[in-house]
């Protein structure tokens, strides 16, 4: 008996063991109509004494996000300018670290109408969630206000999938050319050109590598985040990481490891992810002259010269660019804003929605020193006016064409997954770079059968 | 047995209430294991079945899901990542178990004395195991660092030229997640075996003192056999806990460098939370506790054989 009592409970042991691998239950998928409260402007004209104005709106909207309550989150901003010009809306905001918002934001989903309103912040995630028929198609709500999409630049097209309108663009990060001053005047080197090749960048790597040991200035500095790298590769807009070819992704390995291993012109990779440096403070404590970082990293930056953290006098030069294309083809993402399939309030949403992708979400955007999606060169020209921008930024932040870094399609999030296990292969050393290559090609090809 | 007995001598003979004392002694019984049964059934058994359900299903973890056979089964076999989980996750398992019952029945052996002071190194002992697997991992990944970490300037200093990059190496990774595990859970295991120790009836010991038996022998002739129903335990509990590993492993290298770190559930948690596949990710499941079931079967019919 006692026995048996035993196998039970260690049969009932390992069965835990399978627990917690399930959430959730199958919800149905179509997006609830929206209610025709709201009839369009046009047919409004004959309603008897109706305000010019559109009706003051009134609910409760749950808006998740990330990394809210860090200073200067642009979130929060465009949540208060909604709030403020629409003080019969409760905004709930959901507030989810950075690290963990991709699959709590999914398991939020999935759960059902937790959620009403929701940035996405991986590309690679967008398609996933679209393809579960998380996101509400907004082309009705376009339609019916007759918004122009043209003024996003493209832009909204990423976000149309098989003819719907699952996001709408709302803010535009690209990487751009950090720069250090300091480094650049002790090596008497001049600062770096808005035009200039990768090629070119190496070169002056080496004039701006100065010191030794632990004071030891390094020319340049690629994060971790195989975008790093595999983005140049992708920046003349001839490739994506969906192609199942990745010799495009060789000529800068090549130059990595080069700058990397030969010229000791850039920080070792091994060094970085086992010391778990981070970007920000690497550059912040002012051991490196150059690091193509994303926009994004300009407030960053401004909050630390602000405070205090960082004493580095920086500058912003254009991202260097391929031969094949001319200066000002950048490669960037732009993060989307998505209503819940599943939400009840498809209407009020649609209003937040189009309120911070619009003219005074961009402005609030803008204010902070982010790039609002809704760019155009006033809008630039006040965002590089924000009180800590270096001189000569709004000329550098230009753009001519910008490529997505990740596509939305099929299967990007796992091919993204195994493009990151294979560079730190090659970054590492740990396998020659052609067998990675062709490597990748495979299981690429594997993964989208 | 003995409470039964007890009971059955000074229970009244007639019922009260309506009730028989059985009946009511069956409702109280009954009455303490449901709040856990309940637990059970909700949170782990409904759970599994529903894996297993899962397992032969596609599905995103909202859509109405779709019955596609073995095709989930399929598709991980012919995985090479899944292939080279399995394989690591044996050769954790193996290295993990072995060396974490060697070391902890050492240091029971060695803690078992009448020392001043013994609890604190009992306390130092043990303190891994309760630490946070997030605070464990950012120290040994401090210790770990190929360039600066404690680990390899203690080589260096050995007359090591190169050193390792330990978690950044696909070579060495392993190794070293594997030398944490050790020494995160030895101190639980310890314990264990200070337990035994210490139920071994001194009688027995000093007549083995008094027959002139030497110490090894008294461990290896008298200990050791009446350690049996413990190593069996630790055995058991090492061989479950290093085949669902996951939280040490994520927090130190999240499967890397490449995948050499990736383990079974390393690979179930890329399934269900990269992927969304919540059936490639049972199946995978499926595997692991098959594998484990056997090994478990296996060891309970060696226990047996030993006990008779």
């Amino acid at each position: 008996m006692k026995k048996i009592l035993s196998l039970v409970l260690a049969g009932a042991m390992c069965l835990g063991l399978l627990a917690g691998c399930t959430s959730g239950k199958p919800t149905e998928t179509n997006p609830p109509a929206p209610e025709k409260t709201d009839p369009p402007a046009s047919t409004q004209t004959d309603a008897p004494a109706a305000p010019t104005e559109p009706a003051e709106l009134t609910g409760t909207l749950k808006v998740s996000g990330w990394d809210m309550e860090v200073s200067g989150s642009l979130f929060k901003a465009v949540i208060d300018a909604f709030t403020d010009a629409n003080p019969g809306v409760t905004v709930e905001a959901i507030d989810i670290p950075s690290a963990d918002y991709g699959t709590k934001l999914s398991v939020m989903l999935n759960g059902g109408s937790e959620v009403d309103v929701f940035w996405v912040k991986d590309a690679d995630t967008i398609y996933p969630i679209a393809n579960r028929g998380q996101m509400a198609d907004m082309n009705q709500f376009v339609t019916r206000d007759g918004m122009d999409l043209g003024i996003y630049n493209g832009q909204a097209e990423d976000f149309n999938i098989d003819g719907k309108q699952i996001g709408m663009p709302f803010r535009t990060d690209y990487y751009t050319l950090f720069y250090n001053k300091d480094i650049f005047d002790a090596a008497g080197v001049d600062y770096p050109s808005n035009d200039m090749t990768w090629t070119e960048f190496e070169e002056l790597a080496k004039k701006v590598t100065i010191g030794d040991g632990v004071d030891k200035k390094y020319g340049a500095f690629f994060h971790t985040w195989q975008a790093c790298i595999q983005n140049w590769a992708v920046q003349d807009g001839q490739h994506t990481i969906m192609d199942t070819d990745y010799s495009f992704f060789k000529p800068y390995y090549e130059m990595a490891l080069r700058m990397q291993n030969d010229d000791k012109t850039c920080m070792d990779y091994g060094t970085v992810k086992t010391a778990n440096l981070h970007y920000s403070g690497v550059f912040a404590d002012g051991s490196v002259a150059m690091m193509p970082m994303g926009t994004w990293f300009a407030a960053t930056m401004i909050e630390k010269v602000k405070s205090g953290e960082s004493s580095v006098n920086w500058g912003i030069a254009t991202l260097p660019h391929p031969d094949n294309v001319e200066a000002g083809y950048v490669v960037g993402a732009t993060t989307p804003i998505c209503i819940n399939a599943a939400s009840p309030n498809q209407d009020l949403a649609w209003e937040f929605v189009k309120f911070v992708c619009g003219a005074e979400g961009a402005a609030a955007v803008a204010n902070l020193g982010g790039v609002p999606a809704l760019l155009d060169n006033d809008t630039l020209k006040a965002l590089t006016s924000v009180d800590g921008y270096p001189d000569g930024a709004l000329e550098a932040l230009q753009v001519k064409n910008m490529v997505r870094d990740r596509p939305v399609a099929d299967k990007v999030s796992e091919v993204n997954q195994m493009l990151g296990e294979q560079h730190s292969l090659i970054m590492l050393g740990e396998s020659d770079l052609d067998t990675v290559l062709a490597d990748m090609g495979e299981q690429s090809k594997s993964i989208q059968g | 047995m003995a409470v039964k007995e007890k009971a059955g001598r000074e229970a009244p003979p007639a019922p009260k209430g309506g009730m028989t004392l059985r009946r009511r002694r069956t409702l109280v019984g009954l009455s303490f294991i449901t709040p856990n049964f309940v637990g059970f059934f909700v949170l782990n058994l409904i759970p599994i079945l529903f894996a297993l359900l899962l397992c032969f299903n596609k599905w995103d973890g909202y859509n109405p899901m779709e019955f596609v056979g073995l095709d989930n089964f399929k598709y991980i076999f012919t995985h090479k990542v899944f292939q080279q989980a399995v394989v690591k996750t044996v050769i954790f398992t193996v290295f993990s178990v072995v060396i974490t019952m060697l070391l902890s029945l050492g240091l029971a052996v060695l803690i078992n004395q009448k020392l001043k002071g013994i609890g604190i190194f009992r306390t130092a002992i043990f303190f891994p195991y309760v630490a946070s697997v997030v605070a464990v991992a950012a120290v040994w990944q401090m210790l770990f660092q190929k360039d600066m970490g404690l680990i390899n300037e203690i080589l260096r200093a050995l007359g090591v030229a190169d050193p390792p990059g330990w978690f950044a190496s696909t070579k060495w990774a392993l190794p070293a997640v594997i030398v944490v595990n050790i020494w995160k859970n030895m101190g639980y295991y310890m314990i264990i075996y200070l337990a035994a120790l210490q139920d071994i009836p001194t009688s027995l010991v000093e007549a083995g003192m008094i027959d002139g038996a030497n110490a090894w022998q008294r461990f290896w002739r008298i200990k050791w056999p009446l350690l049996r129903n413990a190593t069996f335990f630790v055995a058991m509990m090492l061989t479950i806990n290093s085949f669902k590993s996951f939280d040490l492993i994520y927090a130190l290298t999240e499967g890397g460098p490449g995948t050499a770190t990736t383990l079974l559930s390393q690979y179930i948690y890329n399934q269900s939370f990269v992927s969304w596949d919540y059936g490639r990710a049972s199946a995978a499941a499926m595997v692991l506790f098959a594998i484990v079931a056997v090994i478990t079967l296996f060891q309970f019919r060696l226990e047996k054989k030993f006990s008779d």
